[in-house]
């Protein structure tokens, strides 16, 4: 057996579920609080929440704008039909808005929570039927197609739905994470738990943010999502979100073979485990990993000071999209960390028994499904600097 | 103009000894690697006075040197000796090139290096056999040293072997080169046929044979193969690529120059035998080679299975066969060359060549993503895939020589089938799949492995692109070569057929 | 004399480059070099050229249809009696190929734009698809043995790098292998056919070779072997029993790259075995072995398929099934028919491997008993789905229809029993289309098919226009094969065509179906639907014999030459230094040893010489 140098391996620890837990309760945060972590969650986020500010607008342009358009050929334009736009986009210098529209329809597709339990209300037929009635009248394509696929069109409207849904999500997210980055500039942020705090705070604060939206059919504005319907940022967004995108997730191609015979997919969407807290980030920028898309939108977003200390290590510029992975596996266990704690059923400093209890339960739960995640990434263990 | 070729590298090594101080290793490899490049455009400069037409050799310079037993300092240069001093000029400046962080004596390793391309270069080039032999000689002691100073932990075993197999090929050859001149009963050791005439057919073959033995031990042959992947598996990078690339091709031009242009009447009687000697080697070769976990014993041993097939092209002796041979040992330099240059990256990088515990190499940040593409061609080329150098080299080796040596051809070419087993096997294994470079144990573990490989800079991946362009351009406009070499193969595969043809008695079957 | 040919054709060489081309464009972005931008370009680029490459095609087609047939030569290497030339022969069925084949390069190339819209390899994806191209284009074009070789073994390594595309999932590492592997195989049997026809025929011109072997002297021994040997090659390609298994696993590969392979590339290799044809008149045996294999691969295939529960394998194996009744139209010297089912068959199958990939790309899932109710709300692909399958079948008057027809009709004649696998293989093609179609289009939602809006513009868009090129094959083929017109059938045979494909919808529309991916309980049965749904255990089979078999040459080989040659190597090795010691001597030791030997043979020589002189 070949003698491996050790440096060229590192496997990281696995934490059991009840560590997990203990740390849950006792307040702890899940990542180890070090200068180099705090340096990479702060500043991957500051990229994150860039990067995300661009999705957003884009959800929302396709939402509202492209809605029902059989050749959204422009659709990742936002609108700006300049020659320069439209030559970078041929050159694919911008934002792979893919990305974006994958993680909706893992939403869509993973449907769980309050605002695909809507999409399946009879309230939400009804705005369908009002929105297909006004849009047939124009269009003899869809005239035709609507009454022999009954289907189709809500089916497209819940797609719109939950596009500019995340698109609403996203915005917040967005200004969470620069405004972080700003806290942490300005000194207001200086450890791991700083960071957990601030983006519980955040979160809580945006709990109750409604969520609505609205399209416009041949010059009528028309409710997809109306006020009434109660829909809210955290549980009816946010919570699926996480459950969809962070610990979900789609098998991916590059990774797991498809094959019904082979049986690697669970039949149950719900025990699936392909979500960002369970990626492995080695593959990325390989083929068949769409998260490598997120990657490099995030690298070309890199500030300067994570970019510097990215080039200190491994590779430097040479892997540089896998080490912005890992952090941000980093940064993907702080946000859990601060859902978790935002959605304790009592303070955890309640000293009742029964609080306690629910508290344990809460935290157990959560536990058990982070024991299987990715939990090496938050090693405390430093990144050797580059030989 | 032949005799600067010589000059050359051996100034060369001179001016290395010579250097005065303690210069550091850095400038040593520049002035090898300028004397080299001056070589290879000599070689160049020889080529374009080359004059493809003429089938005999040309340029000749002569002078006599010790007369009183024949040893004459002459040199000439044909279709079958002009691609090999292209590809040693070549492969001797990519070696050069590729050796980096070199610490120990690095002004006796370059020195050797120039050395051995010189003798090559002269080996290629003698037309006169003791002239020959002496060159043959010259370039095994620094070939040894390489193996013996500059090799991995068991380099004593591997130098021995090698030192001991060489000798006896060298023994054996000059035996044959005496034995000639003692049966012959004159002193002349001009390349020219010796027919039955001056000698009888027993005589004949016993000199044959002992040529026979001796380049088979130098190509290698089963079963003279064994100090090969030995000596590759102990070398460092650039003399496998040497030894690959270059030295094997000393064997078959002496079983091309020597066995069947010197004797054709006895190479007509052994050849049906050559031919099933070839397929065996050929059909060992890849056999052993699929058996293999060590990434360079692999590659050593496909070299067994790939020179068989020139073995094969020697003993048809066609005119096509023996173009097919020259292209063999030309894309087999460049291939091997290649294939040995990348697996000494992986080594560098990964520190291991076990094909159990690489896996996924082609990660394309943190794996060896450039180093695995140039893989995949070169073991796609060795595999003989239509548009690289060994499809054309195999393709004219098997159609010249199936109507003589139907069933050997035909076992020949499952050896380029088996081929595509094992090099498929190590892409598949190294390269394929999630990135380690642990032996595989636990699936979760694995998976939470972060692999630190050290990136591969351009310039250590300069000569195999390099070499990769040669692979596929020779492969895809193969008429420049062939323009080269064809008359001189037309006539060395017209001397059979007329011994056949003038004695009547027929030795093809 | 016809006029001088215009510049289209005269260019007509640059048809393979433009694939090639598009491959050697995309290499900036595929090996990484552009970092900062993203890899569409590439695509882009492909697009184009290969668009170029569609009309560069369709000039010289309009051309041939006025000039007629135009041949053109480039010579390429020559020596001694050797000749290889890089020749077209632009015949109107090698155009009308060529135009599949680069329309549907195009069309797959925009779908891939959409079905891997998160891919970041896309660059390497369509350098792959460009050589792949490049490589089809020459094989149908080719007007001799050695080109169509040569493009052949490109195409081998391209599905191989197609297959291996997702290099880090374990499944697709075994399937790339076994892709290459049982494709090697056909071709180096095939190369041994080339080798001996070079070295037998001399010109490796199609042309030349059906005037020789009209002539050829062979043994029968002789004839037979270049006969199997030459069939060896397109029954790899085209997937046929033994060599079928590799198209199942390469199943592991893109979708996009799926639907090339089921459709152009089986196509090509069709049509070398068409060109091929002429010579297999030399060997009865290997007209029987054509025969026997399309049986088994036309009604085994079909059989498999049924009971697959994995989407695109169902449909991979019919691929086999219907290739077998190519190579049974082959066989049996109906080019023209064969000709028809493969052009037929191939916008099919295209379609419905657009379907299936729709439907993949939309639910996540391949698995057929995971899948139901996208008919209502998937319009395109449904539409798409329901015109492949009228398509493929024996039932309406889409293109297989017409192509079965004339094959029943011609086959009565002369082998009626051939003529039965036909209408069987219809049968259960159209009972696999519709079980599948009945779970999962029709049904209810299940989990996995809740959430399942349309695709994707780029999607729907190849997949509508080849719908509308599906419904118009009849008349397509009508004008490629005019005489004896494509209904020259009669009544009896088009009853007997329409009743085996209504048979199979009726028995498939009725049969219940499994829930979850279930066996069944009566012992017989289920010994039976495992059998057919792991394919006769093929992969089994092989891994008990020729794979066992050549690791244990190989192991043997090993150890015999650790153990004896070495072994005895290094008896010989210390007996000659005479003690082990020696072996064990320092580096400066043995120099001198060795010095000192050569300066005595060098002494021994010239004094030996000297007496011998004096």
């Amino acid at each position: 057996m070949p003698v491996i140098p050790a440096e060229l391996v590192h496997a990281g620890g696995q934490p059991s579920a009840a560590d997990l837990e203990a740390s849950l309760l006792a307040g702890r945060t899940l990542l180890a609080d070090t200068p180099d972590n705090l340096l990479q969650v702060v500043d991957v986020l500051q990229s994150y929440g860039e990067v995300l500010d661009a999705y957003s607008i884009n959800l929302i342009h396709q939402a509202e704008k492209q809605f029902l358009n059989p050749f959204p050929v422009f659709r990742f334009l936002d609108g700006d039909l300049s020659p320069g736009r439209i030559w970078r986009h041929l050159c694919h210098d911008r934002i792979n808005y893919e990305y974006a529209e994958y993680c909706m329809k893992v939403m869509l597709w993973h449907g769980t929570g309050g605002l695909d339990a809507y999409l399946d209300s009879p309230a939400f037929q009804e705005n369908c039927r009002a929105i297909i009635a006004r849009k047939t009248r124009r269009d003899p394509l869809l005239a035709v197609l609507h009454p022999l696929f009954r289907e189709f069109l809500p089916e497209l409207i819940r797609a719109a739905a939950t596009t500019h849904a995340l698109g609403q999500f996203w915005r917040v997210m967005s200004d969470l994470f620069l405004d972080l980055a700003r806290a942490e500039a300005a000194g207001e942020v200086r450890t791991i738990e700083g960071v957990v705090e601030f983006i519980k705070d955040a979160l809580v604060a945006a709990a109750g943010l409604p969520i609505t939206y609205a399209v416009e059919v041949a010059g009528e504005r028309l409710w997809v999502l109306p006020p009434d319907a109660g829909l809210t940022f955290l549980v009816d967004v946010a919570v699926p979100y996480v459950e969809a995108v962070f610990l979900r997730g789609t098998p991916f191609l590059g990774t797991v073979s498809f094959n019904a015979q082979a049986q690697q997919i669970s039949p149950d969407q719900s025990t699936f485990a392909y979500g960002a807290l369970f990626a492995d980030p080695l593959p990325t920028m390989g083929a068949g990993i769409p998260p490598s898309l997120l990657m490099q939108d995030m690298y070309r977003h890199l500030p300067a000071r994570l970019h510097r200390w990215y080039d200190e290590r491994t590779r430097g510029e040479g892997d540089v999209r896998v080490k912005i992975c890992m952090s941000f596996q980093k940064a993907m266990f702080c946000v859990t960390n601060a859902a978790i704690r935002g959605t304790f059923p009592q303070p955890l400093t309640a000293s009742e028994p029964a609080a306690r209890e629910a508290n344990r339960a809460h935290a157990a739960a959560w536990a058990l499904r982070l024991s299987r995640a990715r939990t090496d990434a938050l090693d405390a263990e430093a990144e050797p600097p580059q030989a | 103009m032949l005799s600067i070729l010589l000059l050359i590298p051996f100034l060369g090594t001179a001016l290395l000894l010579l250097l005065p101080g303690d210069p550091p290793p850095g400038r040593m490899r520049a002035v090898a690697i300028t004397v080299l490049s001056l070589q290879l455009l000599w070689s160049l400069r020889v080529l374009l006075a080359f004059d493809p037409g003429e089938g005999a050799l040309q340029m000749v310079e002569s002078l006599p040197w010790v007369d009183s037993i024949g040893l004459d300092y002459r040199l000439g240069i044909d279709g079958l000796s002009m691609p090999l001093v292209l590809v040693n000029a070549a492969l001797t400046l990519v070696s050069a090139v590729c050796t980096r962080d070199i610490s120990q004596r690095p002004r006796i390793y370059f020195a050797l290096l120039l050395l051995i391309s010189g003798a090559v270069n002269g080996a290629f080039l003698a037309d006169n056999l003791l002239l020959f032999f002496l060159f043959y000689e010259l370039e095994l002691i620094p070939l040894w040293l390489l193996i013996s100073i500059w090799g991995g932990a068991d380099r004593a075993y591997a130098a021995t072997k090698f030192l001991l197999f060489t000798a006896v090929s060298g023994v054996l050859i000059l035996g044959a080169f005496l034995g000639l001149a003692l049966f012959t009963g004159s002193v002349d050791f001009s390349l020219s046929p010796v027919l039955s005439d001056r000698l009888s057919m027993g005589s004949q073959l016993l000199l044959l044979g002992a040529l026979l033995i001796g380049f088979g031990i130098k190509i290698p042959l089963v079963p003279f193969h064994t100090w090969l992947p030995d000596a590759h598996t102990q070398a460092s990078t650039p003399v496998s690529v040497l030894l690959a690339g270059v030295l094997l091709k000393l064997g078959t031009y002496g079983l091309l120059r020597f066995g069947l242009g010197m004797f054709p009447e006895a190479w007509a009687v052994v050849a049906p035998w050559l031919a099933i000697w070839a397929a065996v080697s050929v059909l060992y070769g890849s056999l052993a080679a699929i058996a293999q976990r060590d990434m360079k014993r692999m590659v050593a041993f496909s070299s067994v299975g790939h020179m068989g097939y020139v073995l094969l092209a020697a003993a048809s002796a066609t005119p096509v066969s023996l173009l097919g041979a020259v292209f063999q040992m030309v894309s087999h330099g460049l291939i091997s060359a290649l294939l040995f240059l990348l697996v000494g990256i992986v080594y560098r990088k990964t520190g291991t060549r076990d094909l159990e515990v690489l896996r996924g190499l082609l990660n394309p940040e943190r794996g060896l993503p450039f180093t695995g593409t140039l893989m995949i061609l070169g073991v796609m080329a060795s595999a003989g895939l239509p548009g690289m150098a060994g499809f054309i080299s195999e393709f004219l080796v098997f159609r010249g020589s199936l109507p003589s040596y139907p069933l050997a051809t035909l076992l020949c070419m499952v050896g380029s089938g088996l081929t595509a087993v094992y090099f498929l096997l190590l892409v598949n294994r190294a390269f394929f799949g999630r990135l380690a470079i642990t032996p595989p144990t636990d699936p979760a573990r694995d998976s939470r492995l972060d692999v630190r490989l050290a990136g591969v800079a351009p310039r250590e991946t300069l000569t195999t692109l390099g070499l990769a362009l040669g692979v596929v351009l020779l492969g895809l406009v193969p008429a420049t070569l062939g323009h080269l070499s064809e008359s001189t193969t037309a006539l060395l595969a017209g001397l059979p057929s007329l011994v056949v043809a003038s004695s009547g008695a027929g030795g093809l079957g | 004399m016809s006029p001088a040919p215009s510049l289209p054709i005269q260019l007509v060489w640059l048809i393979p480059l433009y694939g090639f081309g598009g491959m050697v464009l995309s290499l900036p972005w595929a090996s990484g070099w552009v970092k900062r931008n993203g890899p569409r370009p590439a695509a882009y680029l492909n697009l184009l050229v290969t668009l170029l490459a569609v009309l560069h095609g369709s000039l010289i087609l309009r051309e041939v249809l006025t000039i007629g047939p135009q041949h053109l030569e480039i010579p390429w290497f020559q020596a001694a009696d050797l000749d290889l030339r890089i020749g077209f022969d632009l015949s109107l069925t090698n155009l009308a190929a060529l135009e599949l084949v680069t329309f549907m390069s195009l069309i797959c190339q925009v779908f891939a734009l959409g079905y891997l819209d998160k891919e970041w390899s896309l660059a390497r994806f369509y350098a792959l698809v460009g050589f792949f191209e490049g490589a089809m284009s020459g094989v149908v074009l080719s007007s001799n043995l050695f080109l169509s070789y040569f493009l052949l073994e490109m195409l081998t390594l391209s599905t191989y790098l197609l297959v291996g595309f997702w290099y880090a999932q374990p499944l697709v590492v075994t399937a790339a292998r076994d892709a290459f592997l049982t494709k090697r195989v056909g071709d180096v049997l095939l190369l041994m056919g080339l080798v001996a026809l070079s070295a037998w025929a001399g010109s490796l011109e199609f042309n030349d070779l059906y005037a020789w072997s009209a002539q050829a002297d062979l043994s029968p021994l002789a004839a037979t072997l270049l006969c199997l040997g030459l069939i060896a090659g397109p029954m790899g390609k085209c997937a046929q029993f033994p060599m079928h298994l590799w198209l199942d696993e390469a199943m592991e590969g893109p979708n996009p790259a799926s639907i090339l392979r089921n459709s152009a590339v089986v196509t090509c290799g069709a049509l070398v075995l068409l060109k091929l044809m002429p010579l297999l008149r030399l060997s009865p045996v290997a007209i029987d072995v054509l025969l026997v294999v399309g049986t088994i691969s036309a009604l085994g295939g079909a059989l498999v398929a049924i009971a697959q529960v994995d989407l695109k394998r169902a449909f991979s194996y019919s691929t086999t099934s219907y290739l077998g009744l190519v190579f049974l139209a082959i066989a049996l010297q109906l080019p023209g028919v064969a000709l028809l089912l493969l052009f037929a068959h191939g916008l099919a199958k295209a379609l419905l491997f657009m379907s299936v990939g729709s439907v993949i790309a939309t639910t996540n899932c391949q698995d057929i008993t995971e899948l139901g109710g996208l008919g209502r709300r998937m319009p395109a692909t449904t539409g798409a789905y329901l015109v492949a399958a009228a398509g493929l079948t024996g039932l309406l008057p889409l293109g297989c229809f017409w192509c079965f027809g004339l094959m029943v009709e011609r086959m009565a004649a002369m082998a009626p029993l051939f003529a039965g696998v036909v209408l069987l293989t219809n049968a259960l093609t159209a009972f696999n289309l519709v079980r599948v179609y009945r779970q999962v289009f029709l049904d209810t939602p299940h989990p996995k098919t809740k959430r399942t809006p349309e695709v994707n513009w780029l999607m729907a868009l190849p997949m509508v226009s080849l719908t509308v090129l599906v419904l118009l094959t009849p008349l397509v083929i009508g004008r490629i094969d005019p005489s004896p017109g494509i209904a020259s059938f009669s009544w009896l045979t088009t009853g007997l065509v329409v009743a085996s494909g209504a048979s199979g919808v009726f028995v498939g529309a009725l049969v219940p179906l499994d829930k979850f991916w279930s066996r069944s309980v009566v012992r017989p049965l289920r010994t039976l639907q495992d059998l057919l749904a792991y394919d006769f255990y093929t992969d089994r089979i092989y891994r008990a014999t020729i794979v066992a078999f050549v690791a244990g040459l190989a192991q043997l080989t090993n150890a015999f030459d650790r153990v004896v040659v070495n072994g005895l190597v290094n008896r010989i090795g210390v007996g000659s230094l005479a003690s082990a010691e020696a072996l064990k001597l320092g580096v400066s030791g043995h120099l001198q040893t060795y010095v000192l030997t050569v300066v005595l043979a060098i002494v021994l020589l010239f004094s030996s010489l000297s007496w011998f002189r004096g």
